[in-house]
C-alpha cells in the first residue's frame, strides 16, 4: 500500500459517484491540481484530508488504505493474528533440523500457489 | 507576502531560553552526568520547554512549529542531547495533538507541562525491521474492551524516562500498512520494559534504548482514532513530516554551536601573528559554514511555517531535513578542521558536536529516506 494505490482508490470512488476531478476538489476544497496530485500519488494525503474525501464518496477510510491484497483473506483478523502466535509459539520449540523442513514445506506452498512457475 | 522578521514575542523566546541555557546547560552540557541532566530537564520544566507545542488548555505554551523550532535551535546549540529529548517528546505528543479526543489530551498532554513535566517516547523502530512498515512485528491483539500488545522497539529516544510512549504497532499480521494503529502506552505499564540503555556515540545527554511489550493491556481509549480503520499509516505519515522538521532544527542548533566555536577560535588563535580568521582559508571556510546554516535555517523555517498554515508540508519538511542534516555535519567537521589536533580531543566541544551530529542522517528517516519521499512527490 502507498499513496499511489490511495490515489488509485480515490480515482475510482470519484468515478463511482460520478464527480469530476474538479467537482470533488470543489467540495474538499482543494485545487483540482492538487486532487489530480493525490490521485496519481504525487502528493501526500494528510488523515483530515482523506477523512473528508471518504465522507464525500461515501467510503470508510479503510476502503482507501486497505491494500488489495488484504480483500482475499475470509478469516477475522483477530482470529488470524490468533493463529500466527500460536504457530510461533509452535516454532520456538523446534530443532534446527524442523523449522528447515518447514521452510520447505512453505516454499512448496509458495510454488503450489504460484501453479508451478516459480 | 513574504516575511522573515520574528515577532516580538518569537524574539523575547528566543531572549529567554538562550538567558536560561547560558546559566544551566551550556556551563555542564559537556560533562553532565545523571544530576546535571535532571537539573537541566527541570530548567525546561520550569520555563515549559519539554513539549511547547502543546495547547495552553492543556498546560502547554502552545506554540506553532516555527517558535518550536527556534525552541530546539537553542537547546540544540547549548546541548544537542537535551534538545533531541524535547524533540523526541514533541514527536511522541504530535499524534495526540493532531487526532487524539478530548480524553486522549486530557491524560496525556498534562504529563509534559509545567513544573512537574517529564519527557514522551515515539517508537517505532524494530530491532529486525527497523522503520519498514511493510514488516513491522510489533502487534496489537484485538480483544473485548481494548488490545494487547506484543513485541519490541528498539533505539527509542527518551526510554526509561518518559511518561508515555506512543506505539506504533500493527493490528492485522497480514495486511500491516493498513492496520497501523497509534497506541498511547502509559510509562508505568504492566509488561512495558526497558531492556537496555544504549552507549551512544552522540546526543549523550538523551537516553536511547530498547523497549519491550509482554502482553501490555491497552484500554480502547488509549488508542487514538480507534474506531477508524486505516487512520495508523496516514497519521503517522504526517507525523513524520512534523518529526522531521523539528530534527532539522536540531541540526541548525548543532551546526550554529560548531561555527560560533570555530569563529570564537579562529578570531583568538594566532599564526604568524595574526589572527588565523584573517588568513583566507579560514576565513573563507567561516564564510562557507555560515552560508550552509542559513540554508538550512530557512529551510526549516519555510517547512514550519507551512505546518503551522496546514498547507502541504511533506517535500518541505524532507528537504530541510536532509539539507540541515547534511549541513550540520559537513559544518561540524570543517569546525574541527579549524580547530585542528584541538578538535580531536575528548572533552572538546567539536570533538562532541561531530559525533552529535553523525545521528541526524539516520534518526526520523534516513536521508536516502528523504530523498524518496521527495522524489515520490516530484
Amino acid at each position: 500500500m502507498s499513496f499511489r494505490d490511495i490515489g488509485i482508490k480515490i480515482q475510482a470512488a470519484r468515478e463511482e459517484k460520478g464527480f469530476s476531478q474538479e467537482q470533488l476538489a470543489r467540495l474538499v476544497g482543494c485545487s483540482q491540481s492538487a486532487l489530480s496530485n493525490y490521485e496519481k500519488g504525487k502528493r501526500r494525503l494528510y488523515l483530515s484530508q482523506l477523512e473528508k474525501i471518504a465522507e464525500i464518496l461515501d467510503k470508510p477510510l479503510e476502503y482507501f488504505v486497505a491494500s488489495l491484497s488484504s480483500q482475499h483473506h475470509s478469516q477475522p483478523v483477530a482470529d488470524r493474528n490468533q493463529r500466527f502466535v500460536t504457530i510461533v509459539n509452535h516454532l520456538s520449540r523446534l530443532t534446527d533440523e524442523e523449522i528447515n523442513e518447514v521452510m520447505e514445506y512453505i516454499d512448496y506452498l509458495e510454488w503450489r500457489r504460484s501453479g508451478g512457475h516459480k | 507576502m513574504m516575511d522573515f522578521s520574528l515577532t516580538k514575542e518569537q524574539q523575547e523566546l528566543i531572549s529567554s531560553v538562550k538567558n536560561m541555557a547560558s546559566k544551566e546547560i551550556t556551563p555542564f552540557a559537556l560533562q553532565a552526568g545523571e544530576t546535571e541532566k535532571k537539573k537541566m530537564l527541570k530548567s525546561l520544566a520550569r520555563m515549559n520547554l519539554l513539549c511547547p507545542t502543546v495547547p495552553k488548555e492543556f498546560g502547554g505554551l502552545g506554540l506553532g512549529l516555527v517558535s518550536s523550532a527556534l525552541v530546539v535551535e537553542e537547546l540544540a546549540a547549548a546541548s544537542p542531547g537535551l534538545a533531541a529529548i524535547v524533540a523526541a517528546t514533541l514527536h511522541a505528543a504530535e499524534p495526540i495533538i493532531l487526532a487524539g479526543n478530548d480524553q486522549q489530551k486530557n491524560e496525556f498532554l498534562p504529563l509534559l507541562t509545567g513544573r512537574e513535566a517529564g519527557a514522551a517516547a515515539f517508537a517505532l523502530t524494530e530491532p529486525e525491521g527497523g522503520s519498514d512498515l511493510n514488516i513491522i512485528s510489533t502487534y496489537a491483539t484485538a480483544e473485548q474492551t481494548g488490545y494487547l500488545l506484543n513485541g519490541c522497539k528498539d533505539y527509542v529516544i527518551n526510554a526509561g524516562i518518559a511518561r508515555f510512549i506512543t506505539v506504533v504497532a500493527a493490528t492485522d499480521m497480514l495486511n500491516k500498512k493498513a492496520s497501523l494503529r497509534i497506541f498511547l502506552i502509559p510509562g508505568h505499564a504492566a509488561g512495558l520494559k526497558t531492556e537496555e540503555i544504549y552507549q551512544t556515540s552522540g546526543i549523550n545527554l538523551a537516553p536511547v534504548g530498547q523497549v519491550k511489550f509482554v502482553d501490555v493491556g491497552i484500554r480502547d481509549q488509549y488508542v487514538i482514532k480507534s474506531r477508524e480503520a486505516g487512520s495508523g499509516y496516514l497519521l503517522l505519515t504526517q507525523t513524520f513530516d512534523v518529526g522531521r522538521a523539528l530534527v532539522s532544527a536540531l541540526a541548525v542548533g548543532i551546526a550554529r554551536a560548531a561555527l560560533e566555536h570555530a569563529l570564537h577560535f579562529a578570531e583568538n588563535r594566532l599564526q604568524s601573528g595574526i589572527p588565523i580568521k584573517k588568513h583566507q582559508a579560514v576565513a573563507f571556510t567561516l564564510a562557507d559554514m555560515a552560508t550552509k546554516i542559513e540554508m538550512a535555517r530557512l529551510m526549516t523555517w519555510k517547512a514550519c511555517w507551512l505546518i503551522d498554515q496546514g498547507e502541504d508540508y511533506s517535500v518541505a519538511s524532507a528537504m530541510a531535513k536532509l539539507v540541515s542534516s547534511t549541513v550540520a555535519q559537513q559544518v561540524t567537521c570543517a569546525a574541527a578542521d579549524i580547530l585542528g589536533a584541538r578538535g580531536y580531543l575528548q572533552g572538546n566541544l567539536i570533538e562532541q558536536l561531530v559525533r552529535d551530529a553523525r545521528v541526524l542522517s539516520t534518526i526520523e528517516g534516513t536521508n536516502h529516506i528523504q530523498r524518496l519521499v521527495i522524489s515520490s512527490q516530484l
